[in-house]
């Protein structure tokens, strides 16, 4: 093998990982994205479901005030 | 802007600021690795690349081709696993035509074939495939086996991979042989294509006549494999390596998820069956020392069971036992069935496992928060080997924890137990049953919880920190690997070089120039070591450069198969190669080949964590289920000699899957719901996440719909039973826990004293974790656990407010009080739930529930006043000795009442458990007996102003009908039977005398039939609506006075201060009004408020201060209320004929109840009720209210028959029987009657003079001296009227 056949396969070589670093760096960059979907998912839903929480309590709330209110009649 | 170019720089620091962002999340994490969005990347070719190593070896790169076509068998040969593990019988849903006549049946048959082709159709393939896969196995045996070939070295690889085939013939012959389902599908499909004459030409026929065949041979596919291989020439041999490579890996451990681990073990099972056979003899090869019996022997000691595909399990030493030259002695400790194996015992490696995860644990988080509070763009190499070694750690520790799990669960499904083992079991339990649900002892279930537990909560904290493990395993693998080629080698190649070892020199040369990624791009040219020259004094210098990056597949394939091939106990030739290399560089190259094996598991992190962590097989029971196809075996229970007759009844159920009873998922997660264990509850969302993994699986291996709908459908079960289940038990956890509190204490102590039973508190439970869940996944949905059980728990407690009233409602007015109670624990449970739960306002609830919020009267004031009138009014009895009412036992005017039944209720709707519905039952059991203070202030606090108000109103409307009904009616029937005048005899005619008199006089009266019943009881009425109104108000006041107390301190009212001699209170009294000033309701809502709420403040404030200033009575308007309805003439008759008085006329009511209390005080014989007994002092107050009310009460006194006898009877002493009347007792009961008078004439009187001053009612009064009579002027009176005082201060 010539030398510089073997020196075009080692230069090959190496390009072809600093092309797997590149691919790395971007999958570990999809994978960083992936976490913080996942824990702004998280964090968004335990909050959603404060605030659901809070108007289902205010709206059984009113639904009883409005009961006390009209002594059973509706609203109009 | 979409035309902006975004840099890499630019985008990853972009990324890299995503971490800057702060996700609150406020739940504490006790579920599974929760993630909406899973990312893997997968960079494993199967060899796809190998061309592009042109500088490797090149037999290797062949190699690797062969590797290539040998995994995608293997790959296909998992999907046909997959498939008939996953077949379902088809047939049993085809209609079978009756006969042959049936019109239809063409139809039938037709659509029999068009549905059952596509099935079929991945038979044949099945078989094709077996077929190939066999020829391709023995081919690869046969080649490897030449004569020429076998001194070479076979790689590590190669060995495995040809031993991942054994295990696929293994699996794929055990489940054909288990399928009948198949079997029987595919013979409804001949009938009906040969019918149909579908399969036509002969070659169809052929086909369909040899699948046939193969479905129906058992062990056709091992057979034939071992047929084959035994046609080849010294295939033992290989085999031997190949088992022999699986029990070195076994043993040093190199392997990684259980599913390898499990595979090792079959293919030396398997292998060993092959082997034996008329042409060799397993146990001469052991001899030769080329197996190790005994080594192996202890493997299928430890692991006697292993799973084999789903739920089926083997037992790998059953191979061995049926082999050809199966000799015991070889194989003592398997077939001892003496010991059990550890596998079996989960109890045993529980210690170590705790251990292992307690350390590994704290070395995880102290690393965690290192690296998550201190910036480091890259560690050093050092810390990024350590880094990649704990991740090498953790997931080893996994996939041990997770082969425990599953060894335990295959080892049980094997040893299913029975009625005998288990005394829980029922005799007639289920195959499926017998190994799962009863076969695990609560210690077993509660282990098999934690280790779970350990398994997914280390599964989530590793996957959290998963950049940062990759980032260092990549650095650190990439470091090692170019340090080893580009350092470490260069030694080894030297020397080669120097010695003119060409074999040894090129095999390195490959393996550098396959991977080496130089500095410069090339091979520093000017390396000594390339020429064999040592370096010079001050070395050679080479960077080796760092990348964050890992080999590929194939490259890091090539280079252990190469370096493999150096240290080789084999080659090619006649020596081999590891001895022309030098002892430390050998030591060197097999240190780096060992560790270099985990490499692809610690490159593919995020795959290797889930197969560690892999639980799913815990659902699948497939096996089980094509077992009883649907049938129910019911055994013949009947206790008497069993004959033939009563063979087992085969019944056939409609259904497809089990019971969730049986499903280990559920019976896990239930134990702990049913233990309600503390330490476990914590753990209770870990079991479900079982179901999570199945699910997984079912959509991603066995990509089977109707899995995954079974594994939802038993979901949706399970987890509205679990929601269920857990709000009860919350409830009745607080329930029991404000009944704890509220409970008596003194009652608790003599409880523990008298040793009856001990009300212990309720064990702490950590449900407040479980209650902060506010999203769970599971099967990619979220859950908010909170919101769910805040529903359940919210119907809960208005049911219990609900059943509270409805208890109420089902009892008499004594009830009252334990409603109170039962009111105040449901209070209390509220405000300890609320602290978690967002529950309904308690006040909203209670008016709901007593239906209060659209009708101004609850249930409870309408029920109090239904008791009043129907139960307390008519049937109680006063005694003013206890100032209390109790049922009347005698004689009863009206109807018993009927109340409705009450409700049926589960203990924590009431006290919260048997024990302390038992201890409250107990103590408000006391107050059934009576109505008194308690119940007349529980009813205040209960009826509230507007309900008193109502009850009064009411009472006071049942009153007025009372008097101008049926007393009225009375009165003017008895006036008539009135004498028309009856005087005060004389003293001369002595006691018996002026009894005689009345007697004779009142003769009407006395023998009036219904006065002493009927009229009497409808006095007692009107005087038990007195009492009640009167005791009410008593109460009341105090109430109020309470009130005043509480408000006291917010009003600027003080207790006066203690003083000393010489301190003066009125500083003292200024000092703690300035200290107490912040809790002054008006001056701070004055200086902080709006004028409105200042003005509300302020007309607070009145209100409470004026609220007993005037001292407003409730009593004093009802007594006049009660003097309006006395307007009719009769009561007071008419005026006096001498313009002053009546007094021995008897025209107005006083006189007639002299008669009836003449009547009354006539004692009775021993065997009859007296008037207390059966109408209590209700019927004085009465007459004396009206008495009073009418103006009458000097007139009664002075001139009542019955006082008169007393009077006379206290001057001459006499006692004789006049006309069957005891005058002494007669007597004795008149004074008694007259005390009684006296105090509700006082009474009365209180209220109705409060108001007047004594000057005006002295001004307003005619004063007439009586004339006294000398025989009366020392005559003691025994009551002193105002006027009689007054007369005797100013005579």
């Amino acid at each position: 093998m010539s030398t510089t056949h073997r020196e075009a396969i080692q230069k090959q070589i190496q390009q072809d990982w600093a092309n797997r670093e590149y691919i790395e760096v971007i999958t570990g960059s999809i994978k960083k994205i992936t976490d913080f979907l996942n824990s702004f998912d998280m964090s968004c839903r335990s909050r959603l479901a404060v605030l659901n929480e809070k108007l289902t309590t205010l709206e059984r709330r009113i639904e009883y005030l409005e009961a006390c209110v009209t002594k059973g009649e509706t609203l109009t | 802007m979409a035309t902006d170019k975004v840099t890499l720089a630019d985008a990853l620091s972009n990324v890299d600021v995503l971490d800057e962002f702060t996700m609150p999340d406020e739940q504490p994490c006790i579920e599974a690795q929760p993630c909406s969005v899973v990312y893997q990347a997968n960079f494993d070719t199967n060899f796809e690349d190998r061309n592009g190593f042109v500088t490797g070896i090149a037999k290797y790169i062949e190699e690797a081709t062969v590797h290539a076509s040998l995994n995608e068998l293997l790959e296909e040969g998992l999907e046909h696993a997959v498939m008939l593990y996953t077949w379902r019988c088809c047939s049993r849903a085809i209609p079978q035509p009756k006969s042959n006549e049936q019109p239809n049946r063409v139809e039938i048959y037709e659509k029999t074939v068009e549905v059952l082709a596509p099935e079929v159709n991945k038979l044949l393939n099945f078989m094709y495939f077996q077929r190939k896969a066999i020829e391709r196995f023995s081919a690869e045996v046969k080649r490897l086996c030449h004569q020429e070939k076998r001194k070479d070295f076979v790689s590590e690889a190669y060995l495995l991979t040809l031993g991942k085939f054994i295990n696929m013939f293994a699996v794929l012959d055990e489940l054909k042989n288990m399928k009948s389902s198949v079997k029987n599908d595919y013979s409804t499909y001949r009938r009906a294509a040969q019918f149909l004459k579908v399969m036509s030409d002969s070659q169809t026929l052929q086909e369909s006549q040899n699948l046939s065949m193969f479905l129906a041979t058992q062990n056709k596919i091992r057979d034939t494999v071992k047929e084959n291989l035994e046609k080849i020439q010294g295939y033992e041999e290989l085999l031997a390596d190949v088992v022999n490579i699986c029990v070195h890996m076994f043993e040093t451990k190199m392997y990684l998820t259980p599913n390898e681990k499990h595979m090792l073990v079959k293919v030396m099972g398997f292998g060993l069956f092959l082997m034996d056979s008329e042409l060799c003899n397993i146990n001469k090869l052991d001899q030769k020392k080329k197996l190790k019996l005994d080594r192996i022997d202890r493997i299928f000691k430890n692991l006697e069971v292993v799973p084999l595909f789903g739920d089926m399990q083997i037992a790998p030493f059953n191979y061995i036992k049926r082999s050809k030259h199966f000799d015991v002695s070889k194989w003592a400790l398997s077939s001892s069935i003496n010991s059990m194996s550890p596998q079996a015992d989960l109890m045993v490696h529980l210690p170590q496992i705790r251990e292992d995860h307690v350390k590994y644990i704290s070395e995880l988080a102290r690393y965690s928060n290192e690296v998550t509070t201190t910036y480091k763009d890259c560690g050093s190499d050092i810390e990024n080997r350590e880094t990649a070694e704990l991740a090498l750690r953790g997931l080893q520790l996994l996939s041990q924890w997770t082969s425990v799990v599953t060894e335990l669960y295959s080892w049980k499904l094997l040893h299913p137990t029975d009625h005998h083992m288990n005394k829980e079991c029922p005799q007639e339990a289920e195959e499926y049953e017998r190994a799962t649900r009863y076969n695990y002892t609560d210690e077993e279930k509660f282990a098999l919880i934690e280790v779970i537990a350990m398994i997914k909560g280390l599964q989530v904290l590793m996957a959290r920190i998963e950049t940062v493990f990759v980032d260092a395993i990549r650095r650190n693998i990439y470091a090692e690997l170019q340090d080893f080629v580009q350092l470490i080698l260069r030694e080894p190649l030297r020397k080669a070089i120097k010695n003119k070892k060409d074999l040894i020199r090129s095999i390195i040369v490959s393996v550098r120039e396959t991977c080496a990624d130089w500095h410069f791009g090339v091979e520093p040219t000017a390396d000594p070591a390339l020429k064999g020259k040592k370096d010079p004094d001050n070395g050679f210098g080479i960077k080796v450069p760092r990348r964050k990056v890992g080999p590929s597949s194939t490259q890091l394939y090539m280079v252990r198969t190469m370096l493999e091939s150096l240290i080789a106990d084999k080659s090619g030739g006649k020596r081999t190669l590891r001895k022309d290399i030098d002892g430390q560089y050998l030591i060197q190259i097999d240190q780096f080949h060992k560790t270099s094996f985990y490499w692809s598991y610690l490159l593919n992190f995020s795959e290797s964590l889930q197969n560690c962590c892999d639980l799913s097989q815990l659902w699948y029971r497939e096996f089980y289920l094509e077992m009883t196809m649907g049938r129910k075996i019911q055994k013949c229970h009947v206790r008497h000699q069993h004959n033939e007759e009563c063979s087992d009844l085969i019944t056939m159920e409609k259904r497809i899957q089990f019971p969730i009873e049986m499903s280990m998922p559920w019976i896990l997660t239930d134990h702990i719901l049913r233990s309600k264990e503390p330490s476990m509850m914590e753990y209770v969302l870990y079991p479900l996440d079982l179901y999570n993994d199945s699910a997984l699986y079912a959509l991603t291996i066995f990509r089977k719909q109707f899995l995954y709908d079974e594994v939802e459908a038993e979901v949706n079960l399970c987890f509205d039973q679990f929601v269920y289940k857990l709000s009860e038990q919350i409830f009745a956890h607080y329930k029991q826990l404000a009944s704890s509190i509220l409970l008596d204490k003194r009652f608790r102590v003599e409880c523990l004293a008298a040793g009856a039973y001990i009300l212990s508190y309720p064990r702490a439970n950590r449900y407040e974790t479980l209650l902060k869940q506010r999203h769970v996944q599971l099967l990619g949905r979220s859950i908010d656990l909170n919101k769910l059980i805040t529903q359940r728990i919210n119907a809960d407690m208005q049911k219990s407010l609900d059943l509270a009233i409805s208890k109420f409602e089902s009892g008499d007015i004594t009830g009252v009080i334990e409603l109170e109670g039962l009111l105040q624990v449901n209070r209390l449970t509220h405000k300890l739930l609320s602290k978690w739960l967002a529950l309904d306002e308690y006040d909203a609830m209670f008016r709901e529930a007593n239906h209060n919020v659209l009708a101004p009267y609850g249930r409870i004031t309408l029920h109090v006043f239904w008791e009043l009138n129907y139960d307390f009014l008519p049937n109680y009895c006063y005694n003013a000795a206890t100032n209390r009412f109790i049922k009347c036992r005698g004689l009863q005017f009206v109807q018993p009442v009927h109340r409705d039944k009450p409700p049926q209720m589960s203990h924590h709707y009431l006290w919260g458990s048997k024990q302390l519905n038992l201890a409250y039952s107990t103590q408000y059991g006391q107050y059934s007996g009576f109505v008194g203070f308690y119940h007349f202030r529980t009813m205040c606090k209960l009826l509230g102003y507007q309900g008193i108000a109502v009850v009064m109103e009411e009472l006071l409307k049942i009153v007025k009908s009372l008097i101008q009904g049926s007393l009225l009616q009375f009165t003017k029937t008895l006036m008539e039977a009135m004498p028309k005048v009856c005087k005060l005899p004389r003293y001369d005619y002595g006691s018996p005398g002026v009894l005689g008199y009345y007697h004779a006089q009142l003769n009407d009266i006395v023998q009036y039939p219904d006065a002493k019943t009927e009229l009497f009881h409808n006095f007692r009425e009107f005087g038990n609506t007195i009492l009640f109104c009167l005791l009410m108000e008593q109460a009341l006041s105090q109430e109020e006075v309470c009130d005043l107390m509480h408000a006291a301190p917010f009003q600027n009212i003080l207790p006066r201060p203690y003083c000393k001699e010489g301190e003066k209170p009125e500083t003292k009294q200024k000092r703690l009004e300035v200290k107490y000033s912040a809790l002054q309701i008006v001056p701070n809502v004055d200086k902080y408020g709006t004028a409105k709420q200042a003005m509300v403040a302020k007309e607070g404030d009145l209100l409470t201060r004026e609220r007993l200033c005037c001292g407003l009575s409730i009593f004093e308007v009802v007594l006049s209320r009660l003097r309006s309805f006395l307007d009719d003439p009769i009561w007071v008759g008419p005026p006096p004929a001498n313009g002053v008085m009546n007094i021995d006329e008897c025209t107005e009511f006083h006189r007639l109840w002299s008669a009836l209390q003449f009547v009354y005080c006539i004692p009775v014989g021993d065997t009859e009720f007296t008037v207390e007994e059966l109408f209590g002092e209700g019927l004085h107050w009465a007459g004396c209210a009206m008495i009073i009310l009418l103006g009458q009460q000097r007139r009664f006194e002075a001139l009542d028959f019955c006082y008169h006898i007393l009077r006379v009877q206290r001057v001459d002493g006499k006692d004789e029987n006049v006309k069957g009347i005891h005058l002494k007792r007669m007597v004795d009961r008149i004074r008694r009657f007259q005390v009684l008078n006296s105090q509700i004439f006082a009474v009365l009187n209180k209220y109705l003079k409060s108001g007047d001053s004594d000057a005006s009612s002295v001004e307003h009064v005619r004063c007439f001296p009586p004339p006294i009579h000398p025989s009366l002027a020392h005559v003691q009176q025994h009551y002193h009227a105002p006027e009689y005082l007054r007369q005797v201060n100013h005579p």
